[in-house]
């Protein structure tokens, strides 16, 4: 309930209402009657930003080739790699803490810039293990059009400490987690639209239908998710596989308006900028512009670009408003509202369009936000290409609160960390560390450290690397643009996770026309060299008196053939 | 040693001082046929992804009202000589008005007895869906390098930023920074970034992003209309940004919005051959110097390319043409995929058109170089040879009060002068080995290298009121020293072979130095080796006007007087150019004063000590 109670206390809403969310997300009091459960929650961010959170709980049947709501492509990967239980995520942009709060979900939704995937596979031992592992990226790459089946050994640990199963498994001792991530992986609409097809509604009916690629991709910050895991009634008589597909975005909602007018930020007329009056310089050309000064206006139409068509036929629909209770929401007249403080939830007519406009509010409205249990960065030290240093900055905001954390930090094979170089600012803040060193091409750095922060104190996490030199042929085209380093995860102790940006990794690298350069200079070099150097070595010098006799002898020796023939001929 | 016999001939010895002028005759003339047009090539943008002047600008319009209200903004605080804390709380007000993220850092440097602080501020606009791996900077300092007020240039960054956030399309987050000042403040922000500074002097960074791919800075001080660019592009210790950046901004400004360019303060090139030399030549004194020519240059030791842009002259350009320029410009920067490496690192411009690349120049102080070196294996075979009349081996070393063998001496010297260093060998003699004494030579090199720490300490810790005297007295103990050394060594009772083999020492190390130099620092390495070419030729001699023609001009072309014509160069006094030194080691890590306080003046010493060597062996 700890959860729950968190979850409460970011979303701002009563618990009468929290039903439909808190169902979804903690297996306790899960609701396992429905087969297909969607919602879309619309939060006013500060600073004119709207996280819009969807939502899509399908629940299917174990062991059964009848599948109703729940995704076929999806069951039959997870059990032909005998998955038991599947976290898939694809990310963009990154998550503004000091503006926007604490994240929605705890941070659950929200994967590593890039794609993230964990997974607890049921296999006997290790090997088996890893070889249902490369069959279950392998698969899932082919469904989602992305390059998962680079996981690999080096991209792959096995985290001990950070991440928990969400599900109720049977047999939990034959599970083994396996974890990897493509920091590199750019997420785009070829990833959207597998994740719409796997929807009952398919992106046609229901929220789902505003999930248009463009809007999707322009966002701020941006988020998908694919959670699976069988979970079961309070008494465990009824258990049934579960999937949760959310998307989660922040838009912008200037940038969102203005691209309605114009695809190009071309200046405004001067009539519709908002002057400073105050500030006239004495002439009629300046224009120093304000800020802030209001709330602007949206519809849902504005900022996806289309309408709501309707509700999905094959389940629940909701649709919430989380904004200041001051601040005026219209909604299409065929539904109702139902307003709770300052959460307004919406029932959806069944075919036509739904649609929901905030008005302009000026001047704006104070806009709460719960700040999260942790601010974290990472970034890199030093420079050069041959070491380099890695400072993770963590933040407690809680005046009171002392905050245990595990930072896990999966590197890869070329990122040779050096443990005792391992410092904290805050003395016997470091709890407990699991620590699995690299192996040259075959497996990277494993990194986690049980943490202790202290309220209202920052904890500075450092350590030193070595860069390796590849082989030419192991660096990628663009070998020059660096590496992708995975971001690292912060899981505090009541649930709730971060994750830092990821960090681009300048590693010594050859100028590739060098290669093409040298093998000309150095065969022309040798072809020169190895010429006179044989022919120094393998002729005799003599002096010229000395020629004569060899010539003599060589000419004995012909005289001789041609003394031969002639006998031969005499003989005839 | 062995060479084989034909090397060691006295034949090719005699040749060896002659190769010697020939490496540097070819070595200058090299370096003054490069503005022709056989030698020089055109400037070409290698790198595909910049597409440079490829996109339409829609910096105007009411975007003009903004940045003149900034202008107000910044003319106002200029007015009122409001404190860097002041200014830069008033501009991190406006950068939070634009919803942008900012951060401010205090930096303080002592450098001389001076103090240098102030307060950074900047902004961080984070590319939408971006994940903070990449960043390019666009910078103005409060005060530039003339400390003037920087007031168009700051206010266009901050009308820019506004902009530049109305925009979806970057890839890469954009860093609108403000220094205090054109030297320290960027220093301190560069340094912080890479986590390289010294707390609590320099303060860190609250808000930082990716890897720093290229830095654009203004210099735009005037609210009048102007004429062209001048694009400032050298960096500390001689290091240069990428090409294709350089090419990127003449290309933008030139082709696009037809806005002319120059560099190296040199403004209406008319690309004739004086004019090309001219930019080289100037282009080579501030890579040789190595000094901050500009805010941008504390960036280039990091591998962050980065450039100045400032308006220069009186015509018909205004803010907005210069705005569009930026905004073309960081359009190209942001379709960069991978970091600049694609054009030349190493190169020297003749004109905004026209460069020479490291391939074609670099034999020019190589040449320079290896003048040294083969003087210095022609004294390491001479030391080994004895002397073909043994009478006259003692004449030298033991019994010089001999008349006789006095006047055989004087002939021979003569004879040695006229063919200049050769061995007293006729070629036909045979060659005797003799043990060369290395300690002594050696030991007095390294007495030598050691003395330069003198300099080095005094030159970057002293009181800058106190540089110009000291100065002066450390010129004069200078040329005073080699004839102190001379008399030290004397003690050794020291052959003509040490002489000879601490020259060659000498000359073998200076050699050395210079030719890994001109890889990274081709006009240092060329300069300090122009400079010390007549080290090479300066040996003990016994004829008077030789040996006066010697001390005048090792009075000449020694790295004090070098100093002097720097300053006279850069019509600064004395002082301000060690000043200027010493700042740049204190603040900007330059290394300048390592080379020519470590290398090129023991080097002089020691040829000193040689051209006093004759004159003592003559009185023994």
């Amino acid at each position: 309930m700890r959860l729950l109670h968190l979850l409460s206390a970011v979303l701002l809403f009563p618990s009468a209402l929290t039903s439909f969310v808190a169902a979804a997300d903690t297996p306790e009091s899960v609701q396992l009657d429905n087969d297909y459960d969607e919602s879309l929650l619309l939060k006013t961010l500060p600073g004119n930003s709207v996280l819009a959170s969807f939502r899509f709980v399908s629940n299917g049947t174990f062991n059964d080739h009848h599948h109703t709501v729940f995704p076929r492509s999806l069951a039959q990967i997870l059990e032909h790699s005998n998955a038991r239980e599947l976290h898939l995520k694809f990310s963009l942009g990154r998550w503004d803490a000091e503006q926007w709060g604490a994240q929605i979900w705890d941070g659950h939704t929200g994967g590593g810039t890039g794609v993230e995937l964990w997974a607890w596979v049921e296999a006997d031992d290790d090997a088996a293990a890893d070889k249902r592992w490369t069959t279950l990226t392998n698969a899932l790459s082919g469904l989602f059009c992305a390059s998962l089946n680079f996981i690999d050994s080096t991209r792959t640990i096995r985290p001990v400490l950070s991440f928990q199963p969400e599900g109720h498994h049977a047999n939990p001792d034959r599970l083994h987690l396996l974890h990897g991530g493509l920091p590199r992986e750019p997420v785009c609409t070829e990833n959207l639209t597998p994740f719409l097809k796997l929807l009952p509604c398919k992106g046609r009916a229901g929220i789902s239908s505003l999930l248009d690629g463009h809007r999707l991709f322009d966002a701020q910050w941006q988020t998908m998710s694919i959670d699976v895991k069988p979970v079961c009634n309070s008494d465990g008589s009824q258990c049934r596989l579960q999937v949760v597909q959310t998307v989660d975005m922040v838009l912008d909602v200037e940038r969102s308006l203005q691209r309605r007018d114009s695809p190009v930020p071309k200046p405004r007329p001067l009539d519709q900028l908002n002057c400073d009056p105050t500030r006239s310089y004495g002439s009629g050309d300046n224009c120093f512009p304000q800020s802030n000064l209001a709330d602007l206006p949206w519809s849902l139409s504005e900022i996806f670009g289309r309408p709501l068509h309707g509700s999905c036929p094959l389940g629940t629909t909701d649709v919430c408003v989380v904004a200041p209770a001051d601040r005026q929401v219209f909604a299409s007249q065929a539904s109702a509202e139902i307003k709770t403080g300052d959460k307004r939830c919406y029932t959806l007519p069944q075919k036509s369009d739904f649609d929901l406009l905030l008005p302009r509010q000026s001047p704006p409205l104070p806009i709460e936000v719960t700040p999260p249990p942790l601010y974290a960065s990472r970034s890199f030290t030093g420079h050069g290409q041959e070491r380099g240093g890695v400072q993770a900055v963590i933040r407690n905001p809680s005046p009171t609160e002392t905050v245990k954390m595990i930072y896990l930090e999966s590197l890869p094979w070329f990122m040779k960390p050096y443990l005792h170089t391992l410092k904290t600012t805050i003395p016997n803040s470091l709890v407990d560390l699991y620590y699995r060193p690299n192996l040259d091409r075959q497996r990277g750095a494993h990194l986690e450290a049980a943490l202790e922060i202290p309220p209202n104190s920052t904890l500075t996490l450092t350590y030193d690397f070595d860069k390796s030199v590849l082989r030419y042929t192991e660096y990628p085209p663009d070998a020059n643009r660096g590496f992708d380093i995975a971001p690292a995860v912060i899981t505090t102790d009541k649930g709730y996770q971060i994750r830092t940006t990821s960090l681009l990794l300048n590693l010594p690298t050859p100028d590739f026309s060098m290669p093409y350069n040298t093998i000309i200079l150095s065969s022309t070099v040798m072809a020169l060299a190895f010429g006179s150097v044989f022919n120094l070595l393998v002729r005799r010098l003599v002096g010229a008196e000395e020629v004569p006799l060899r010539g003599q002898k060589l000419r004995g020796l012909v005289a001789k053939i041609k003394r031969l023939g002639e006998g031969k001929r005499k003989a005839e | 040693m062995a060479l084989p016999r034909p090397l060691r001939s006295t034949a090719l010895l005699r040749f060896l001082p002659l190769l010697s002028s020939i490496c540097i005759l070819i070595g200058v003339a090299w370096l003054l046929l490069l503005p022709l047009d056989e030698y020089s090539r055109n400037t070409y943008i290698s790198e595909n992804a910049l597409l440079p002047g490829g996109v339409h600008t829609y910096f105007h319009g009411s975007e003009q009202n903004v940045f003149r209200a900034y202008r107000h903004e910044v003319a106002a605080l200029g007015q009122q000589n409001a404190s860097t804390n002041e200014v830069a709380q008033v501009i991190g007000d406006i950068f939070k008005g634009q919803g942008l993220k900012v951060g401010t850092q205090k930096f303080k440097y002592e450098a001389g007895g001076r103090v240098y602080e102030g307060e950074n501020v900047y902004a961080v606009l984070e590319a939408p869906r971006g994940d903070a791996t990449e960043a390019v900077v666009l910078a103005a300092p409060w005060l530039n390098t003339d400390e003037v007020l920087n007031e168009s240039g700051v206010a266009l960054v901050m009308a820019l930023a506004r902009y530049f956030k109305r925009w979806s399309l970057w890839s890469k987050d954009v860093i609108f920074l403000i220094t205090s000042d054109a030297r320290a403040g960027p220093q301190a922000w560069v340094d912080a970034y890479h986590d390289t500074h010294t707390p609590p002097m320099v303060e860190s960074l609250p808000v930082t992003s990716g890897a720093l791919q290229g830095v654009i800075v203004l210099d735009y001080p005037t609210a009048a209309p102007w004429d062209r660019i001048h694009i400032v592009y050298d960096g500390t210790n001689g290091q240069l940004p990428n090409l294709d950046l350089f090419n990127t901004a003449v290309h933008i400004a030139g082709n696009q919005m037809g806005v002319r360019t120059s560099l190296q303060e040199l403004h209406g090139h008319t690309d004739s051959y004086e004019d090309r030399l001219r930019t080289m030549l100037r282009g080579m004194v501030n890579q040789g110097l190595g000094h901050a020519t500009g805010p941008h240059s504390v960036f280039i030791p990091y591998h962050i390319d980065a450039i100045t842009l400032q308006v220069s002259g009186f015509g018909n350009h205004d803010e907005v043409t210069m705005g569009r320029i930026v905004e073309s410009l960081f359009r190209s920067l942001n379709n960069l995929l991978e970091h600049f490496h694609q054009s030349f690192f190493f190169y020297l411009l003749l004109g905004s058109k026209k460069f020479v690349s490291i391939g074609t120049y670099l034999p020019s102080a190589m040449l320079i170089a290896v003048n040294f070196t083969i003087m210095a294996i022609g004294l390491w075979l001479k030391s080994g040879t004895k002397p073909k009349t043994v009478d006259a081996a003692v004449a030298i070393t033991e019994k010089p009060s001999d008349e006789k063998n006095e006047k055989k001496d004087t002939e021979e010297k003569e004879k040695k002068d006229t063919t200049s260093d050769s061995s007293p060998l006729p070629p036909s003699s045979p060659h005797l080995e003799s043990p060369r004494p290395l300690l002594l030579p050696l030991l007095f090199l390294l007495l030598t290298h050691t003395l330069s720490t003198i300099p080095l300490l005094l030159f970057n810790t002293l009181p800058h009121t106190l540089l110009c005297p000291a100065f002066t007295i450390f010129s004069l103990l200078s040329l005073c020293l080699p004839l102190l050394l001379s008399f030290t060594l004397h003690l050794f009772s020291p052959t003509p072979q040490v002489y000879t083999l601490l020259r060659c020492f000498s000359l073998l190390s200076l050699g050395l130095f210079l030719s890994a130099l001109a890889t990274l620092n081709f006009s240092l390495s060329f300069l300090i080796g122009l400079g010390a070419v007549p080290v090479t030729f300066i040996k003990p001699t016994k004829c008077k006007l030789v040996a006066v023609l010697q001390h005048l001009v090792l009075a000449v072309a020694n790295p004090m007087v070098a100093l002097v014509g720097v300053a006279v160069y850069m019509g600064e006094p004395l002082g301000t150019v060690l000043g200027e030194a010493q700042v740049g080691w204190e603040i900007n890590g330059l290394w300048t004063a390592v080379v020519v306080w470590g290398v090129w003046w023991p080097a002089w010493v020691v040829a000193g000590v040689g051209a006093w060597g004759g004159g003592r062996m003559v009185e023994n």
